[in-house]
């Protein structure tokens, strides 16, 4: 009887405790649902970055990255190659000569990051050739063929067929050079990525550094990306010569933003909730007052201190746990849709900061499971204040209370 | 069985101040079982002070208090409210019914903190409320109910866990006068019939009629205690 008595509590004043719920309902949603919102923009992100720019993991010359030295080259990469290929879950392997270069167009130059790639396996690591919109990847040049992105092209006044010159400094540590004809043109919407990197095949740089089949960088794409962290590790161990690190160590921060992208939501929740939980105290200490003759009166004719407390815990926690999961509901179903059908952001800022235009927001399902944790944790919490009010009355006072 | 169902002794409450006040100003009272006893007094002679106390809802300043034997004056709090679970009935002068409940859940709620089952309960309660000659209004709620028959529930409810007496305070103060004869009726028939003890305050004349004793109180001090027939 205490719970229908708990119960027939809350709708005593069903204005004030539908202002509350919906308040509780809408915090939450309003707070999964952001949170949901951002991990799902970052892990665009992340996607985006993997796939397209670091792979799910990399492989060097110790001193390569640090360094970027063209003499930095992999030692006996034919079989760690092999060894990786073979591994399940490896998607796609690419050998990759990077080095920095002076890229001249008609009246213009500009420095930029050349990666001489094999094309068809840069394509399934990378899938760089799914975002060409002008021409063709490595495809209608027979010699020394070049990719780069529409933003390079207009900077350097280029079009499909032009001519760009490539200056480096070879193996030797002299300067060389050679001409290259644009044979595809990108668009990744990704202007930090657009603006660094042109793509030539391997063999071609090759020629240009001297470099006699050697390569700087193994990338390497895995069917999941959370396989990248144990694999990476496990050919570290067989060659501790090399440095062999997994995307989230690949890019400073990365892995401190995972980390921070696992807690977010709890952090954004429970900024909300601490919120709420002052307006639940406070509704439920106005319920408290208003029946103070009522729990006079119940102290009076013998319903102890602990039933008293539970009376006043159970209204909160009745009344959050209504909004609660009503919260819940809507943020799942909004998550669960959004992450479908996607959020389009539009505008040129996020596209500029590297991230996708549409976002689809994402939760892991534990989150709800905690959410719905620290919702109890709150109930109880907010019940503190106003049941031990309701236990300070004293009975003949409080009964005589108007 | 004890010979008194109430006794105070040399029982006072003093409310310090700047000027301290004698609510209860070293009171002897033995009431015995069966009792339908009045407390009268003009406002402010410590009428409600001295129920207070017997119920056990105040500590007196000093002298003590026992029912049927047991002193309990030195209780704990929560041994007090345990005792005056068991031992006491309170009807008050406001009613005081928990709205959300039926008369039948008001009168039921007792027994629940008492820990009785729920069909012992239900059927208890349907019998007081019957007695009280509210069978039809089971499951009517307080604001569906007269002022008279709000009473008659807390009668009922007050009954409802088997007490030793029954404390009524002002018990008649907001009704009007058939509803107030109606309830002197079932508390007189309750104490003639069943032997409930009733104490109550007030200082309505249709009450102070009623009772078979008629204690009066002045500035904390019984000046009068009379039985009548």
């Amino acid at each position: 009887m205490l719970w229908k008595v708990a119960w027939r509590n809350i709708w005593r004043n069903r204005t004030r405790s539908l202002v509350i719920i919906i308040a509780i309902a809408l915090g939450l949603w309003a707070g999964v649902f952001a949170s949901a919102f951002v991990v799902g923009m970052m892990h665009e992100k992340i996607d985006s970055l993997i796939k397209l720019e670091i792979s799910d993991f990399q492989v060097h010359h110790p001193k390569f990255r640090d360094e970027q030295d063209v003499r930095f080259f992999i030692a006996e990469p034919e079989k760690l190659i092999e060894g990786i290929r073979r591994e399940e879950g490896v998607r796609g392997v690419s050998e990759r000569l990077v080095v920095n270069a002076m890229i001249s167009g008609p009246g213009q130059s500009g420095a930029a990051q050349v990666f001489g790639v094999d094309p068809e396996r840069e394509a399934v690591v990378s899938g760089l050739n799914t975002y060409i919109d002008s021409g063709a990847w490595f495809e209608g040049i027979k010699r020394n063929p070049i990719v780069l992105s529409h933003r390079l092209a207009e900077k350097y006044h280029v079009k499909l067929r032009s001519k760009l010159v490539i200056t480096v400094q070879d193996v030797h540590g002299e300067i060389t050079a050679a001409s290259f004809r644009v044979a595809g043109i990108f668009d990744t919407k990704n202007p930090p990525f657009d603006d660094r990197q042109v793509y030539v095949r391997r063999s071609d740089l090759d020629a240009l550094l001297g470099s006699e089949g050697k390569v700087h960088e193994i990338a390497v794409s895995l069917d999941d990306h959370e396989q990248a962290d144990p694999m990476a590790s496990k050919f570290a161990a067989v060659r501790s010569d090399l440095e062999i690190l997994p995307w989230m160590d690949l890019t400073p921060g990365m892995r401190l933003m995972i980390g921070m992208l696992d807690t977010y939501t709890y952090y954004i929740v429970g900024i909300i909730m601490l919120a709420l939980l002052f307006s639940i105290i406070n509704t439920m200490l106005m319920a408290v007052l208003e029946r103070v003759r009522e729990i006079g009166m119940l102290m009076a004719v013998g319903m102890n201190k602990m039933r008293v407390f539970s009376m006043i815990v159970l209204e909160t926690i009745m009344l959050t746990m209504i909004g609660g999961p009503v919260g819940l509901i809507l943020a799942w179903g909004s998550v669960n849709y959004f992450g479908k059908v996607g959020i389009n952001v539009g505008g040129s800022a996020y596209a500029d900061m590297g991230f996708a235009a549409t976002v689809y927001t994402r939760l892991v399902p534990q989150t709800y499971l905690i959410i719905t944790l620290m919702v109890i944790g709150m109930a109880i919490l907010a019940a503190i204040y106003p049941a031990r009010k309701a236990l300070q009355l004293n009975p003949s006072e409080a009964i005589r209370k108007i | 069985m004890n010979e008194f169902v109430i006794e105070a002794r040399n029982l006072s409450k003093v409310y310090p101040g700047a000027v301290d006040v004698h609510a209860v100003n070293h009171i002897d009272l033995q009431i015995e079982n069966d009792e339908f006893t009045a407390i009268v007094g003009p406002s402010g002679s410590g009428k409600t002070t001295l129920l207070n106390l017997i119920g056990g809802l105040d500590r007196p300043s000093t002298g003590e208090i026992l029912v049927n034997g047991h002193q309990i004056h030195d209780l704990t709090d929560n041994q007090l409210i345990d005792f005056r679970l068991r031992h006491i009935g309170f009807v008050f002068q406001s009613y005081n019914l928990i709205p959300v409940l039926t008369a039948l859940e008001n009168t039921e709620f007792i027994m629940l903190m008492q820990n009785i089952p729920k069909a012992q309960r239900e059927q208890r309660a349907i019998e007081l409320l019957n007695e009280v000659g509210l069978g039809e209004k089971l499951h009517s709620r307080p604001t569906q109910l007269s002022g008279g028959q709000q009473q008659r529930v807390a009668v009922a409810r007050a009954l409802a866990s088997k007490p030793d007496f029954v404390l009524a305070d002002e018990p008649t103060a907001n009704l009007d006068s058939e509803s107030a004869f109606n309830l002197l009726d079932i508390m007189a028939r309750l104490n003639k019939e069943e032997g409930i003890t009733f104490l109550f305050s007030t200082h309505d004349q249709r009450v102070i009629d009623r009772a078979r004793r008629v204690i009066t109180l002045e500035d904390g001090r019984i000046v009068s205690d009379i039985r009548q027939s």
